[in-house]
């Protein structure tokens, strides 16, 4: 028993240690978010309320914007899902691992499957025992709590701070992301599909395409499909 | 009604996040596809990083003077040798806050 809350305490703090860059990182987005809201003319609560339930940044801070220039409804509802969709590769990639546990595990973790938890479920057996679950809660709730008070800090004094997203914190969540990537780079299959993914998130994002992520993602994932299958012996 | 809204944003938000992870839904992943699935990690993150990394303000940005080349570098090498994630975010940062301050 006392193994098992040791266990447990392990689990959480490496959790939230793992994810703190990333909860860091996201800090002026979260301040810009509630800042935005606020001027935009929605109310507190309801600033608070986009983080607390809808919980995802890209969507936040386009909608709000769009729901604030009157958007039709199925513009704001489309747009979202849209941003929304490469959510549903993390799902996939997932599923085999998640599929199987009890419901409020999958009803917890899919709430806070973010880009960020994402990142840190690459490991082979991810979710896999009580512990491995806890790891994931911590990680993902950590991201939650920090995330919402970014933006309730927004809300309360975001007309009076600067403008924090040009001083480059967003590099920890690329020194984060570097730091699980390169260590999985074992095989020519892997190698190819992180230059693609390289290449081609370059190209659309240059393109400004929405779904830009989603089809570099996906060529970057043929592409190490590919080489994968020409290298197998016959 | 702006609430209404921010709801259902909320069930778009959640409902793609969960959709998969629900062991009723008849779906079935056969071997190819879970080989495929399986490059969907370095793939996602690399398509995540490089814009940050080179494009600022629409525009690409691979010039000596910007820092994130610098801090990538070192972060790369970092993870390469140590494959930590600790030292790969420490020296990576180092190296873009020395960049950045040299190129003011």
């Amino acid at each position: 028993m006392i193994n098992l809350n040791k266990g447990i305490r392990v689990s959480v703090r490496k959790g939230v240690v793992d994810m703190l860059p990333l909860s860091l990182a996201v800090l002026p987005w979260g301040i810009l978010f509630g800042s935005i809201a606020v001027q935009r003319g929605f109310s507190w609560l309801e600033a608070q309320m986009f983080s607390a339930i809808i919980f995802g940044g890209a969507v936040q801070i386009v909608t709000v914007e769009l729901i604030a220039d009157n958007a039709s409804l199925v513009t704001v509802l489309f747009t979202a899902f849209v941003i929304s969709s490469r959510h549903f590769l993390y799902g996939l990639s997932l599923r085999e691992k998640l599929s199987p546990q009890p419901l409020r595990w999958r009803l917890g973790l899919g709430f806070l499957l973010t880009d960020e938890l994402f990142a840190l479920s690459g490991h082979r057996r991810a979710y896999q025992g009580k512990l491995r679950l806890i790891y994931g809660l911590a990680a993902g709730g950590s991201f939650y709590l920090a995330w919402n008070l970014w933006t309730f800090i927004g809300i309360v004094a975001g007309a009076s701070l600067p403008d924090l997203t040009d001083l480059g914190l967003d590099f920890a969540i690329a020194a984060t992301f570097i730091a699980l990537v390169v260590p999985e780079i074992k095989t020519l299959a892997t190698l190819a599909a992180v230059i693609t993914a390289a290449i081609f998130s370059l190209v659309f994002s240059l393109w400004e395409l929405e779904l830009g992520l989603v089809f570099a993602a996906l060529l970057a994932m043929a592409a190490g499909f590919t080489v994968q299958q020409l290298r197998r012996p016959a | 009604m702006t609430v209404l809204t921010i709801l259902l944003l909320a069930c778009i938000t959640f409902g793609t996040r969960y959709l998969f992870l629900e062991g009723r839904l008849p779906v079935r992943l056969g071997s190819n596809i879970k080989l495929f699935l399986s490059y969907s990690g370095p793939a996602v993150l690399t398509a995540i990083t490089m814009p940050i990394l080179f494009v600022h303000k629409h525009q690409l940005d691979t010039a000596v003077s910007n820092p994130y080349l610098w801090g990538a570098l070192a972060a790369i090498a970092a993870a390469y040798k140590t494959a930590n994630i600790y030292w790969t975010v420490g020296l990576g940062i180092l190296a873009f806050t020395a960049a950045s301050y040299l190129n003011l």
